[in-house]
C-alpha cells in the first residue's frame, strides 16, 4: 500500500479493549487511516513465572505452566512433562503416551474452536463464535470427566498423569467426535466462505516465509505462510511418529499465500487432522498399563540443561531448563510461541488500514497469558 | 546382588557409556534398572574426561554423519577457518562456549553459511552463574539441514556487553529486550533496548540470583516472594 504523508496522529489500542485478547496496549501511529508504526507494549499479566519456578520443586511447576496458556494448559502440561522426562531419561508406558496424545489433541481442537471463533467475533461475525463455544464446551466436558478441571488440568505429571481415563470416557469422546466431524464442514461454510469474512481477511496482513521464520513465529501462522513445518512431524515427541495425519499450509485460496484468511484456514484443517489423531490414537489405546508406572518419587534430574520443544496449538513451545542436580530448577524458561507471533505484528501491520490491524492481530491467535507468563 | 545381575549391570552401562540407552531402559526388573542406572551415574562421574575423549574420537571416524554429537565439531571447524580465538575455555561436546567480541560477526557466519544455515534462533535466555558472570544463551536450528546447536557467552556481572544479533534474527529483538529485562545484560547494537515485561522505572534485575525486590512501587508495597512454598 502507498504510504500518504499527512499529520501523524498516535492512538492507543488497550490495555482494556475486547479486541486485544487480554491485557495489552498497542501504540499506533497512523497517518490519516493508514498505519504507520505499532508498538506493542506488554507485561500487564506478568506473573514472575520463571523466578517463581526457582522457588518450587520440579512437580509444582506444572499447575504454573497451566496458567500460562490458559486456553491450552494440556498441552503446555505435555511441553514441560516431556522436557523433564528428557533431562531425567523416564520412558513412560503406551498407554500413558496415547492418553497424552489424545488430551493434546482434543486440547488442540478447543484452542482452535476459540481461536477462529473470536477471530470472527473480532470482525463482527456474533453467531460462528456461539456455534464454536457451544461444541469447544464439549470438550471441556470430557476433560472435567478425566481429570475434574475445566480449564487448569494439572493433568499430565512427569513420568505419568494424575488420573486414569474415566469409565465411559472412550464411548463419550468417539460419541463427540462423530457428532463433531460433520460440523467442521459447517464452519468452514458459516465463517470461511462468508463474503464479508473473505473481504476483510483474503490479501490482508500477508506475512511471506522468509519473514516467519526470521521472526520465529511458529505453528498455524508459520505453516499459513507455506512451510511445511511440524514438529509433530519434523521433530517427532511423545508417539507421534505412530500416527497418520497431514499437516495443512497455507495455499491462498481465497487470496495471497500468508494472509489473514490462510491463516483461518490452516487452523480449521488442522482440526479436521486433530480428529484423525484422536481417532487412530482410541483405536490403538492399550487396555493394560498403570498411569503411575514410571512417576519417579523424587524428581531431581541431573546436572545439566536442556532445550526441548513441542508442538502446542499456538507453534513451538520450548522449555529450556538447567538443573543443578537439586529438586527445584536452577533456571526454566518458556519460550513462548505467542510472544513471537505478537513479535512480527509491526512488520505485516504497518501499511494497513486501522480496521485491518485488528483482523490482523485476530488471526496472530495470542494469548497474553502465555506471551507475559 | 546375586552375581548374574552384576554382570548384567556391568554390561548395560558399558554399552550406555558407549551412547546406547536402550540397553538399560528395557530392563523389565525396576529394582535392577535402577540400579543400572544408579552404577551409570557413578561411573560417568568417575571418568569424564575419557567420556569426551571417546565422543571426539566418533566423530573422526564418521564425521560426515550430522548428529547432535557432531554438530559442533562442524560448527567449531567452520568457524576456526574464518576467525581466530573466538572460543572460551575447554569446550565439552555438549554446547559452544564463545567470547562476546566478535559475536556479532561470528553470527552471521553461522546464519549465512550454506553448510551450516542457522536459519532460526530457537530461544535466548540469560543465566546468573554466580560469582560474579552472567551467561547469555542461544539455541539455534537450521530448518534446512535440521540441526541444532546452543552457544553459550559469558561476560562479568560489572561489565554486562554482548553485541546484539538482533539485526540477523529479528526474532531476537524481543528475546534480547527480555533477557535485559530480567537479568541486566547489555546487548550493544539494538536499536531499541528497553524493558519489555516490567514496568520502564522498575529497579534491579529479577532474575539474578541476589535480586532483591524494592521495597515499594509508586507506593504500592510490592509482595514478596516466599520462601519455601507449601
Amino acid at each position: 500500500m502507498g504510504v500518504v504523508h499527512g499529520q501523524e496522529m498516535v492512538l492507543n489500542i488497550g490495555p482494556q479493549h475486547p479486541a486485544t485478547h487480554g491485557v495489552l496496549r498497542l501504540q499506533v501511529k497512523t497517518d490519516g487511516e493508514v498505519i504507520s508504526e505499532i508498538t506493542p507494549y506488554l507485561g500487564y499479566l506478568h506473573r514472575c513465572f520463571e523466578k517463581h519456578c526457582e522457588n518450587v520443586t520440579y512437580e509444582q511447576v506444572i499447575p504454573f505452566t497451566d496458567r500460562c496458556d490458559y486456553l491450552a494448559s494440556m498441552t503446555m502440561n505435555f511441553g514441560y512433562v516431556v522436557a523433564v522426562e528428557k533431562l531425567m531419561d523416564i520412558k513412560v508406558n503406551d498407554r500413558v503416551q496415547h492418553i497424552r496424545v489424545i488430551m493434546a489433541e482434543l486440547q488442540r481442537i478447543a484452542s482452535h474452536l476459540l481461536a477462529t471463533g473470536v477471530f470472527g467475533l473480532d470482525l463482527g461475525a456474533f453467531t460462528p463464535f456461539l456455534h464454536m463455544l457451544r461444541d469447544r464446551e464439549r470438550i471441556i466436558d470430557l476433560f472435567e470427566m478425566t481429570c475434574g478441571a475445566r480449564l487448569l488440568y494439572n493433568y499430565m505429571w512427569v513420568g505419568g498423569l494424575s488420573h486414569d481415563l474415566p469409565k465411559g470416557f472412550v464411548e463419550a469422546t468417539l460419541n463427540f467426535l462423530d457428532y463433531f466431524e460433520p460440523k467442521i464442514d459447517e464452519f468452514e461454510n458459516l465463517l470461511g466462505h462468508n463474503k464479508i469474512f473473505v473481504e476483510r481477511t483474503a490479501d490482508i496482513g500477508i506475512m511471506p516465509a522468509e519473514v516467519a521464520i526470521n521472526f520465529g513465529v511458529t505453528g498455524p501462522n508459520l505453516r499459513a505462510s507455506g512451510v511445511n513445518w511440524d514438529l509433530r512431524k519434523d521433530d517427532p515427541y511423545s508417539i507421534y511418529d505412530k500416527f497418520d495425519f497431514n499437516v495443512p499450509v497455507g495455499q491462498g485460496i481465497k487470496g495471497t499465500v500468508g494472509d489473514s484468511w490462510d491463516r483461518f484456514y490452516v487452523r480449521l484443517q488442522e482440526i479436521r487432522e486433530s480428529v484423525k489423531i484422536v481417532r487412530q490414537a482410541i483405536d490403538q489405546l492399550p487396555k493394560d498399563g498403570d498411569v503411575h508406572q514410571s512417576m519417579p518419587k523424587k524428581i531431581r534430574p541431573p546436572k545439566g540443561s536442556i532445550y526441548s520443544r513441542t508442538e502446542s496449538p499456538r507453534g513451538d513451545l520450548g522449555y529450556y531448563i538447567e538443573s543443578d542436580g537439586s529438586d527445584t530448577p536452577s533456571r526454566l524458561k518458556m519460550r513462548s510461541p505467542a510472544f513471537t507471533a505478537l513479535g512480527v505484528l509491526d512488520e505485516i501491520a504497518g501499511g494497513w488500514l486501522m480496521s485491518d490491524v485488528l483482523a490482523i492481530l485476530g488471526s496472530l491467535d495470542i494469548v497474553l497469558g502465555e506471551i507475559d507468563r | 546382588m546375586s552375581e548374574d545381575i552384576q554382570v548384567l549391570i556391568d554390561d548395560v552401562v558399558a554399552k550406555a557409556l558407549a551412547g546406547d540407552m536402550d540397553p538399560i531402559n528395557n530392563i523389565e526388573d525396576r529394582v535392577t534398572r535402577s540400579k543400572a542406572k544408579a552404577a551409570l551415574v557413578k561411573a560417568k562421574r568417575s571418568q569424564p574426561e575419557t567420556e569426551i575423549k571417546s565422543k571426539a574420537s566418533e566423530v573422526s571416524e564418521n564425521s560426515d554423519v550430522k548428529t547432535k554429537d557432531t554438530i559442533e565439531h562442524i560448527v567449531i571447524a567452520s568457524l576456526t577457518k574464518n576467525f581466530s580465538n573466538f572460543l572460551d575455555g575447554e569446550q565439552n561436546g555438549e554446547w559452544i562456549q564463545m567470547k562476546a567480541e566478535n559475536w556479532f560477526d561470528i553470527a552471521k557466519h553461522l546464519k549465512e553459511n550454506e553448510d551450516l544455515y542457522f536459519d532460526s534462533l530457537q530461544c535466548n535466555t540469560g543465566f546468573d552463574l554466580e560469582g560474579g558472570m552472567l551467561e547469555s544463551r542461544y539455541n539455534l536450528h537450521s530448518m534446512k539441514h535440521l540441526h541444532a546447536i546452543e552457544i553459550r557467552i559469558k561476560v562479568s556481572i560489572e561489565n554486562p556487553n554482548i553485541p546484539s544479533v538482533e539485526s540477523l534474527w529479528r526474532v531476537a529483538d524481543w528475546f534480547e529486550r527480555e533477557t535485559y529485562d530480567m537479568f541486566g545484560i547489555n546487548f550493544t547494537g539494538h536499536r531499541d533496548l528497553r524493558r519489555i515485561l516490567l514496568p520502564e522505572d522498575w529497579e534491579g534485575w529479577p532474575l539474578r540470583k541476589n535480586y532483591e525486590e524494592q521495597e515499594t512501587y509508586h507506593g504500592i508495597v510490592v509482595p514478596k516472594v516466599k520462601e519455601g512454598w507449601e
